[in-house]
């Protein structure tokens, strides 16, 4: 296998951006890659395209064809990725596999998501249909109802209080204060969630993000072309995928999220390296409390422990273990298919020094981890400093 | 969803049947097509208790398309007298009053008409037992 490396990286700011379409956007962030490497893009081999909903908010299939197009890629491969927020790190995955392979040499990864042209109710069912629409149709559960249900047993279990579990929340807005693509760049108080309305009991809305539209995108190959080609890069130190029971209530334990300690063991172990190895890491947290338990099946503290983390501070941009170094799911926002390429571009950021405000002083290895349903598919990628 | 998707999935629906896995005798609601357990495809019919207990619950109020209508609404985790639990619809209870632990019975009801664009659908719920 070859080493495999990210040489650049492209993105728009996450928001609600009336005046692009999903394809302007996903050009707009693919552009951007291209240029900041000085390539063209009929340099690529191919295209590994990210998305979660295009096929029910807009009506668009076949996305990765449509979207190669646009770019002038009418002739190269082009390939979608839907794991719902998990896509956008298993397009990474799989375009890491194929570089790694020898099967192509210079590709581009890009993770694209425009929800705010669906209502709010549509944005429930759309996030909801990922799950068994056979099971979830006729009865009204939703993402939000699964998300309280685990939340009130991670309370339950651990005597946790709310209060210090939205936490998460808090810090993500916090790290988002300085990040110039972060849809709420502003101050949250846990004081201000605790006043929002429930989503489902006990889940507030300040603890989840909204919809938002946005693309992020990065340019991939072997280690030995970045280093021809002289440009600032980063290694692939892992990228591995594990998978669970795709609804959370038939697991025997509602808690142990056993996708996510497999898929990060065999990371850790390929990367030769420890939690306490990593530099930062961008949790997948969707919900506050799906951050919270993501700290702790990380390794990062033991299970119970993420509340304690959070309140003395750990993992703020200071601390020492940061997390979601840009503002995470919550605050930098969460354009579904997009997400998993957002948290690679950040942490490519973060190892080549260019985090300005957000830097970790010193970072050398970052870890992204990304799901969907609740931890049924999780991708961890590692990614550290080189040469 | 279209017409023979809902006429497809009544019997799970409307009499709470599932199945068992004749090998490693697993049962599944809804029915499952093929063994999650051991991989078998020797799965039996098996209508499920009516009763339970209401293990967990939660109250919806961002719901989807269809549901926005009746919000806020009880959704939980009910452990049937067999021990398969099935997640659904808590009705007949005020939204302050349902507790863990209550016990609970079957009951097939309507389903909003915005649901299925004016077609009227029933599904499983469970109420709590009188008395
Ligand atoms: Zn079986």
């Amino acid at each position: 296998m070859r080493d495999v490396a990210v040489i650049s990286v492209g993105y728009t700011r996450v928001s609600e951006h009336w005046e692009k379409s999903l394809k302007g956007l996903f050009v707009e962030a693919s552009l951007k890659a291209l240029e900041s490497a000085g390539l063209s893009a009929r340099s690529l081999d191919g295209v590994y395209v990210a998305n979660a909903l295009s096929g029910y908010i807009q009506g668009q299939t076949n996305l990765a064809n449509v979207l190669a197009d646009s770019l002038g890629l009418y002739d190269k491969f082009a390939i979608s990725i839907d794991a719902g927020g998990a896509s956008g790190a298993l397009a990474i995955h799989e375009a890491y596999m194929d570089v790694a392979h020898g099967i192509r040499d210079l590709v581009l990864v890009c993770g694209v998501e425009k929800m705010s042209e669906a209502s709010p109710q549509d944005v429930v069912s759309a996030l909801t249909s990922a799950q068994d629409q056979e099971q979830f149709k006729y009865t009204g559960i939703t993402v939000h109802s699964l998300a309280a249900l685990i939340y009130k047993a991670y309370l339950k279990r651990y005597k946790a209080r709310q209060e210090d579990v939205a936490l998460m929340s808090v810090v993500d807005h916090e790290h988002a204060l300085t990040c110039s693509h972060a849809q709420y760049p502003f101050k949250l108080s846990v004081e201000a969630i605790m006043d929002s309305a429930f989503l489902a009991e006990p889940v507030r809305v300040l603890e989840a993000p909204s919809p938002g539209d946005g693309a992020a995108a990065i340019i991939m190959c072997p280690h030995e072309m970045a280093k021809e080609l002289g440009l600032p890069h980063v290694r692939v130190a892992a990228s591995e995928v594990a998978r669970d029971r795709i609804n959370p209530m038939e697991r025997e334990d509602l808690l142990a999220m056993r996708a996510l300690v497999e898929a990060s063991r065999r990371a850790y172990e390929k990367a030769k390296v420890k939690p306490s190895d990593l530099s930062f890491a961008e949790l997948y947290d969707d919900y506050s409390v799906m951050g919270v338990i993501a700290l702790e099946r990380l390794g990062l503290c033991d299970p119970g422990g993420g509340v304690e983390l959070l309140k003395r501070g750990e993992v703020t941009l200071k601390g020492s273990v940061p997390v979601n170094t840009f503002g995470g799911l919550k605050a930098r926002g969460a354009p579904l298919g997009a997400v998993g390429v957002y948290q690679a571009v950040e942490a490519f950021l973060q190892l080549t020094n260019n985090a300005g405000q957000n830097q970790v002083k010193g970072a050398r290895v970052g870890l992204t981890h990304t799901s969907c349903g609740f931890n049924s598919v999780v991708v961890i990628n590692l990614f550290e400093v080189c040469c | 969803m279209v017409t023979s998707a809902y006429w497809r999935t009544r019997l799970h629906r409307y009499r709470l049947v599932g199945n068992r896995c004749a090998v490693c005798g697993k049962a599944f609601f809804p029915p499952r097509l093929v063994c999650s357990y051991c991989g078998s495809t020797k799965l039996e019919e098996c209508k499920l208790p009516e009763r339970g207990r209401l293990v967990e619950y939660t109250v919806v109020y961002s719901a989807p398309k269809g549901y926005d209508v009746v919000v806020p609404y009880v959704v939980g985790i009910v452990e049937l007298e067999n021990g398969v639990r099935v997640v659904a619809q808590i009705t007949d209870v005020d939204v302050n009053e349902v507790k863990e632990g209550m016990e609970v019975e079957l009951t097939i009801r309507k389903l909003p008409e915005q649901l299925e664009g004016g077609m009227i659908c029933y599904t499983y719920k469970f109420r709590p037992v009188i008395g």
